[in-house]
Formats: C-alpha cells, sequence, structure tokens
C-alpha cells in the first residue's frame, strides 16, 4: 500500500514555505499566509498576494530556491464592480513536485512516510490584485515555467490580462479573426441567464419567480 | 530538398478529435511543428457563471465525454472546497469506485483508439467490447452511458443499486483475466513493438516544466501521483499502488512506456475498486435511500464574496484542476468565476514540439500514446 502526504508532512512544509518567503521578501509588500481547504482532508496550502512589480523576483525565487517546478494554471477575473485598486486579478496556481530525470531502467517509487523538506508536494496559489482601467498588465513568466507559456496565451485571449513580455502571443480558443479587444470572459459581455432571476422572466424559462424575489439573498 | 509545411487536421485520424496540426517537413523527417487548438470551445467557463453549483455539474461531464464521472468529481471538489461542504465517507468511497471504473473505460477508449493509429484494428473491438462492461456499470449509477451527473456537492445522487457490488466484482475479475490477454497479442506483436520502441522520447523533467502530467509523466520513471501527493477522498485508506513504468533511455519515456504504464494503471484500477468495495462503510449489499445521511450531507447553496475553492484531481490524462470564486449576495446561488484547468491543454502543445526529428510516419504513434481529449482541451 502506498502511503499519502500526512498532515503533519504538510503543515511542516506549508510552514517551511512561508518562512522563507517572508525571510526573503518581508517588508516587500509581499504578504504570504496558510490556508486550509475546507474539504475533509483540511490540507494546507501557501497564499502569496503579490504586487505586480515583484513579480518575476518573486518567481524566479519559487522557481530555483523553493523548488517549485509545475505552474498549473493561470486565472483571470474581472471585478468592473470592485474597488479601485482590484478592477482584475491574476491567480496563478503552482505545485511542487519531487521530480528529476531517471537514469535507464531506474525509477523513483517515493516511500511518502520519508520525504522531507523540498521534497514535500506543495500547493502554491499566488495572487496579483490590478486596479480598474482597460489595460491589465502583469510581467509575464513565460521565460521562467515553459508550462506558463499557453495559460497565458489563454488568460489573455478569454479574459484580457496582458502579459508584458510574453513572445508569441495569440489567440488559442477564441477564432483568430475575432475583434481585437474581445475578451469573452470579460463582464460586460453577458449571457443570457447571466442575473440569476432573469431565467425566471424569460417566457421560455421556469415561468415562475421564486417566493423570496426581490429580497435579498 | 525544400521544406514545406503541411497541414494534418482538423480532420484527421491522428488528431482524436478537432484540432490541426502544423507540420514542417524535411523530405520524410518532422523540423518544426504548431498546434492549433480551440475547433470546439464551448464557453463553458462562461456558461458556468450564468448557472447554479448544482447546475454546473452536467457541464463538467461534457467537457471530456470519455471520462465523464472523473470531471464532474473534479469540480465537486471545487465546489465542496469553496462551500465547505460535508461528505458522507460512504460517498467518498462510491465516488472513489466510479472514479476508477470511469478510469478502466477510459483508457479502454484510449487503447482502442490508439490499436488502429498503429495499424492494429483487432485491438479496436476487443476494447470496445470490455469497454462496454464499465458503460453498463457506470449506467447502473448515474442513469445514461456517457453523461452521468452523478456526483453531488455533499455527497452522490443516489446509492449503489442491489447487486451491482456483486457485478463489478464479476467483471473486473474478468477484465484482469483479459488484460493477460491483450498483453499476449500486443506485447510479442513486432509491429506493435517496431512502431512504439524508441519513438517520441520525453524527459520526465523537462515534461513537468511544460505541463504535463499523469501517466504521460509517470511512464518516464517518477512516481508521482495527485492521488497520494495532494490527497483527496479516501485513497490513503485503499490497496493500492501508483503504476510507474522504467524508461530505457536517458532521453526518457517512448511511446511503449506510455503504453506499459497505462496497462499497468487499468490493473490497479481493478485492485482499487474491489478493495473499496471490501471497505466501504455501510456494506457494499446495502442500498441506501436517495438523500439518506450515509450517502449525502446537505450543502450550503451560497459562498460568500470572496471565498475560493482549489481541486487538485487526479483524472484520467493527468491532474485536472478547477478554480471556483464564489460572488456574495449579488451573485445569488451562482459562482463568480469557474476556471477550469484542463492537462491536455498543455499536453499537446508539448507533445507537438517533441515529435521534431521524428518521422511523418511516427506522428500518430505519438500523439496517440499521450491520449489527447479534445472536449477537455478546448471547454
Amino acid at each position: 500500500m502506498v502511503g499519502s502526504i500526512t498532515p503533519e508532512q504538510n503543515a511542516s512544509a506549508a510552514e517551511a514555505c512561508l518562512a522563507a518567503i517572508n525571510d526573503r521578501f518581508g517588508g516587500s509588500g509581499i504578504e504570504s499566509s496558510i490556508q486550509n481547504h475546507s474539504n475533509d482532508k483540511k490540507y494546507a496550502f501557501v497564499r502569496i498576494v503579490c504586487p505586480p512589480q515583484h513579480w518575476i523576483a518573486l518567481a524566479k525565487w519559487m522557481k530555483y530556491d523553493l523548488s517549485v517546478n509545475y505552474c498549473s494554471m493561470v486565472t483571470g477575473t474581472h471585478f468592473p464592480d470592485g474597488s479601485p485598486e482590484r478592477g482584475w486579478e491574476v491567480a496563478y496556481h503552482f505545485l511542487r513536485q519531487p521530480i528529476q530525470d531517471q537514469k535507464p531502467n531506474t525509477c523513483t517509487v517515493h516511500d511518502v512516510e520519508k520525504l522531507s523538506g523540498m521534497d514535500i508536494p506543495m500547493e502554491f496559489e499566488v495572487f496579483m490584485p490590478l486596479p480598474q482601467g482597460d489595460s491589465p498588465t502583469v510581467p509575464s513568466i513565460q521565460s521562467i515555467w515553459v508550462g506558463a507559456d499557453w495559460n497565458e496565451k489563454e488568460t489573455w485571449d478569454l479574459v484580457g490580462i496582458k502579459f508584458e513580455g510574453h513572445v508569441n502571443m495569440h489567440r488559442v480558443l477564441n477564432p483568430n479573426d475575432s475583434p481585437e479587444g474581445f475578451h469573452p470572459l470579460q463582464k460586460q459581455h453577458k449571457l443570457r441567464y447571466h442575473d440569476h432571476n432573469e431565467m425566471y422572466d424569460d417566457p421560455q424559462g421556469f415561468m415562475r419567480k421564486p417566493a423570496d424575489e426581490g429580497r435579498i439573498k | 530538398m525544400a521544406q514545406m509545411w503541411i497541414t494534418m487536421g482538423p480532420q484527421h485520424p491522428m488528431t482524436h478529435g478537432l484540432w490541426t496540426l502544423r507540420v514542417k517537413v524535411d523530405g520524410e523527417t518532422v523540423v518544426d511543428t504548431e498546434a492549433e487548438l480551440g475547433y470546439i470551445h464551448r464557453g463553458v467557463e462562461k456558461i458556468c457563471e450564468a448557472r447554479d453549483f448544482t447546475q454546473i455539474t452536467p457541464y463538467c461531464d461534457r467537457l471530456c465525454y470519455v471520462s465523464a464521472m472523473t470531471w464532474a468529481n473534479s469540480y465537486i471538489y471545487a465546489a465542496e472546497d469553496l462551500l465547505e461542504a460535508d461528505v458522507p465517507e460512504r460517498a467518498e468511497y462510491i465516488r472513489l469506485i466510479s472514479a476508477e471504473i470511469q478510469r478502466l473505460a477510459s483508457h479502454l477508449m484510449w487503447l482502442g483508439a490508439f490499436g488502429p493509429d498503429i495499424g492494429n484494428l483487432t485491438l479496436m473491438t476487443w476494447c470496445m467490447r470490455d469497454r462496454e462492461m464499465f458503460l453498463d456499470l457506470l449506467q447502473e449509477l448515474g442513469g445514461s452511458r456517457m453523461h452521468y451527473n452523478y456526483p453531488r456537492i455533499g455527497g452522490v445522487k443516489r446509492d449503489m443499486p442491489i447487486g451491482f457490488a456483486d457485478r463489478v466484482i464479476a467483471k473486473t475479475k474478468l477484465f484482469e483475466k483479459r488484460l493477460d490477454e491483450y498483453e499476449m497479442m500486443l506485447d510479442e506483436s513486432t509491429i506493435w513493438l517496431v512502431r512504439l520502441q524508441g519513438v517520441g522520447y520525453a524527459t520526465a523533467e523537462s515534461m513537468v516544466d511544460a505541463g504535463v502530467s499523469g501517466p504521460n509523466v509517470r511512464a518516464a520513471g517518477v512516481n508521482y501521483d495527485v492521488r497520494w501527493a495532494h490527497p483527496y477522498s479516501v485513497y490513503d485508506e485503499i490497496d493500492w499502488e501508483p503504476s510507474v513504468e522504467k524508461p530505457t533511455s536517458v532521453k526518457g519515456a517512448d511511446c511503449y512506456d506510455r503504453y506499459r504504464v497505462r496497462m499497468e494503471e487499468m490493473r490497479q484500477s481493478c485492485r482499487m475498486v474491489l478493495d473499496a468495495l471490501n471497505k466501504i462503510p455501510g456494506g457494499k449489499n446495502t442500498n441506501y435511500a436517495n438523500g439518506d445521511e450515509m450517502i449525502f450531507t446537505k450543502a450550503p447553496t451560497r459562498a460568500p464574496e470572496g471565498a475560493t475553492g482549489f481541486s487538485n484531481y487526479e483524472c484520467t490524462r493527468g491532474a485536472s484542476q478547477f478554480y471556483v470564486q464564489g460572488g456574495g449576495e449579488s451573485r445569488g446561488k451562482n459562482p463568480y468565476r469557474v476556471s477550469i484547468r484542463s492537462p491536455m491543454f498543455l499536453t499537446i502543445p508539448y507533445v507537438a514540439k517533441t515529435m521534431i526529428g521524428y518521422k511523418i510516419a511516427d506522428i500518430p504513434a505519438i500523439m496517440g500514446s499521450f491520449d489527447p481529449c479534445i472536449g477537455e482541451t478546448d471547454r
């Protein structure tokens, strides 16, 4: 039977990462904290809130000093009704995976209980709030993680976040001839039924309104 | 000889879906490639913003029509993280069993589609025959053949039907024997070995850097699996071992390693299903009523503003991830933003680049061995 990462291993790795980040970037405006998933397992991960100007320094340090080798997703979100300093947000998700190339005819089967230090898998979440405006811009990390390349392409294509320094940016999911400035996940583009009560008003909908219509839910 | 660009796809047997691989060739040798995606982009993320948390599950089923159950589960774990739902242990076991049966069906679909790529049409008929057994099992749970809409936030839709456990045991034991037959047919076939061995090398570190995950990375000799590294569900209570393949070269895993690792993974899935049925709380032959507290706990339907949920889930092709943001009162029961990360979205551009240096005839073998699925890639 293979063991799983224990809560103790998970907590100690999260605390070590947090201490390392605070040690290196404390006082620079980068805020980090340990969060727990609310599922059964309550596993911990590291959440970092980083201003865009420090992002490249932090990213390089994470990759080369903290062994964060896997850029799994980049999510842009549009907050048109948000505060002036948070009109957009980019959320990055990273994983640390204990992976190295193998010599021929060998394989690594981790003895999970003995994993320690930098070998314990860990999850990182980096938030980058951006001010209101028409051109949200963050520096590109394409040259640091290869996996960030297509994630950034997608985020620009769908949300319209500009990645400064990204080479060969192009549409990936929308058609190549989409109009310039059209990014469908921005909130001014509304689907039918976008507002949750709309479907009740629609003649093709349920033809009824909920009992608590008009009250704050 | 002059170099030229050839377009393979969107309609090409190699693509296993709708996408375009542009290949620059020098004679028979591939010197450059470009992948073009987006042909079946449906805007699922945008649609999800206009739906309740519970209404999103069917859309996640349709992300990948070959492994609907694992994708729905993946979303459910993110939504439960966001809504802070509790899940009964029996429901977790049923989810595990359904996900592993889905993994068997998905890998059989992969093998059945990969065989004709290599020139082995018999394999397709065999795999379709066996996949049908598992689709029948999933149909008993979800009510339909492909899109089950089975997991719920806080549990599962209904309990396992009476006799389901016996049928699962009979079918997985039969299938374990059939796996030996497959190996007899494939591992001793010269054509199969010549087409797969020494083709499509990829090292573990380059794959991880590019965002490839799951069986494709384990084929390169590294045991990394979300099921033990970022545990969810009840995998820590079940008897299983991740399948890891020893690569034969310093250049990493070839197509043959990726085929082997999936065969072993099917064995492990059989083992997990059988073990989970033994350990399931409440007994394998009990059928609790819909909504019983053994299989379902009522969950909150509204998420506070600024709350986020994230799930990292070992799907059949690698780690699928969901990131869900709650919207507070103004958004009612709808999420503010749902972001989906498909393992194949990053794998396909990577695979396109690994083809450089091989012959045109190797392209279907290399592409097929990574198990592409375009439904989840384009979303």
